[in-house]
């Protein structure tokens, strides 16, 4: 798994903040979500050797305005949350997303649920 | 196809909906439903203007909550919503396409007072559904010319509701929404001749939930609940002026919305339920407005004897030694006459 992409947009959107607030350093950014600006720095470069945690990828994607679901999809991982709920139905989900993946985006948008009727 | 809507409201409260769309049909083919509180208008032999709304029921899937539920409810499918004992609601319809919608509560016909007779539209002085666009709203069961008997829930199983009294046995309980929309064809007429719409919509204020009371921590072994008659509400059913053969009775949507007692729905949703009702004395004292509907030139159905006859949640409570309150008389100061067109319903309810 490559991090040269999600180093990339992290960086490319902590620069374009930085242009109007220089709260967007790499330092002050480093000491908001508890990391340390050289970490900061080889996530953007690219050259850390794993993806960083869901916690520290949580916070910097919301300390920078991204979204989480983006950043750690970009990082090779998917939130707690959604892997718990593909967790309790593999095969179903397994199934949906293989479906769906070739869909534009406004078909699979529209994926309702039906109210059902049974017997009455 | 029938979806089931969720939305919070801006300011708070629900704005959930039930929408029937016939894609097969017609891209247009689209009728939202939406359940309303309210207040429970006094039955004291007078007849009141429509009270207001005052935010959405909140609803959801049966099957989201299948073993909390009663397994007749999960044999019906459908969704839920929780009424407080006593408490009333109104029905919205919102749509721009024509469709005949029956209605039954526990399976009794609102507007005939007949058994569920599925699939079957009946017309002239036996029309036993409603049609939308034209009726924006149903308060109750029409028992009247021009006077609707307004839906009040109580728990199944004390003779309260109307089922009960009709058919002798608790069963069902709840709502039944039967749906046909018109024919394509009939439609793309309408769609080609020119409209001329002149009458302007009166908007109204919002009303939302302006007292909230603490609910009694109490919890019903059956949270079943079926709808009686109330007080009475000027509200005319409107005639339908299509022909049966009009509408494309092989395409229908049903639903059965279930009415839970809102004392269980932290039981079974694991949500607080919404708080009880305003009582009407508060409201009126207040001066928020009620409303009225004058503006239809269509003819109202004629009303069921058959409902007519049946007692009140009222007097089914005083024969019990249980009286209800909240039967006083109230004087609405401030009444809102509501436009014809495009859509009353919106000035008479939120969102």
């Amino acid at each position: 798994m490559s991090l040269t992409e999600l180093g990339r947009y992290l960086r490319e959107r902590r620069l374009e903040l930085e242009t109007s607030d220089r709260d967007y350093s790499a330092s002050r950014l480093a000491r908001r979500i508890g990391k340390s600006p050289a970490f900061i720095s080889q996530v953007e470069r690219g050259e850390a050797r794993s993806a960083p945690a869901e916690e520290t990828l949580v916070a910097w994607a919301d300390d920078l305005g991204l979204d989480r679901d983006v950043v750690l999809a970009l990082a090779g991982k998917i939130s707690a949350d959604l892997h718990e709920t593909i967790r309790k139905r593999p095969r179903l989900f397994a199934q949906l997303l293989r479906e769906l993946q070739d869909l534009p985006d406004h078909a699979v948008l529209r994926l309702v649920r039906e109210v059902r009727d049974g017997e009455w | 196809m029938i979806e089931l809507k969720r939305e919070l409201h801006p300011v708070g409260g629900h704005l959930d909906r039930l929408i029937f769309s016939f894609p097969e049909l017609h891209a247009d083919a689209v009728l939202t439903v939406r359940f309303q509180r309210t207040l429970r208008v006094p039955d004291d032999g007078r007849k009141y203007p429509l009270p207001p709304g005052l935010g959405s029921f909140p609803l959801r899937h049966v099957d989201d909550h299948g073993e909390r539920v009663p397994e007749a409810w999960r044999r019906h499918g459908g969704v839920m919503l929780p009424m407080h004992p006593a408490e009333a609601l109104w029905i919205r319809f919102n749509a721009a396409y024509p469709f005949a919608v029956k209605v039954g509560a526990g399976k009794i016909n609102a507007i005939t007072g007949k058994r569920w007779d599925a699939g079957r539209l009946a017309g002239g002085r036996a029309q036993n559904f409603l049609t939308v666009p034209g009726q924006s709203f149903l308060d109750g069961f029409a028992g009247g010319k021009a006077v609707t008997l307004q839906f009040v829930a109580m728990p199944l199983g004390n003779g309260h509701t109307v089922e009960e009294q009709i058919t002798g046995d608790a069963e069902y309980g709840g709502l039944q929404l039967q749906v046909f929309p018109l024919r394509r064809e009939k439609w793309e007429e309408i769609k080609r001749a020119e409209t001329d719409l002149m009458e302007v919509l009166a908007p109204g204020p919002r009303i939302h939930n302006m007292l909230r009371y603490e609910s009694e921590s109490y919890e019903p072994e059956v949270p079943a609940m079926g709808l009686g008659k109330g007080g009475q509400v000027e509200q005319k059913v409107r005639k339908h002026t299509w022909r049966l053969v009009d509408y494309a009775t092989h395409h229908t949507s049903r639903c059965f919305v279930h009415l839970a007692d809102a004392r269980a729905w932290k039981a079974i949703t694991g949500e607080e339920p919404p708080p009880e009702p305003t009582p009407v004395e508060a409201y009126t004292e207040a001066g928020l407005p009620w409303y009225a509907h004058n503006g239809s030139p269509h003819d109202a159905v004629e009303g069921s004897k058959a409902l007519a006859r049946l007692k009140t949640v009222k007097e089914v409570a005083e024969a019990k030694g249980d009286p209800l309150p909240g039967n006083s008389r109230v004087s609405p100061a401030r009444v809102t006459t509501l436009a014809a067109w495009p859509d009353p319903g919106k000035a008479r309810s939120e969102g």
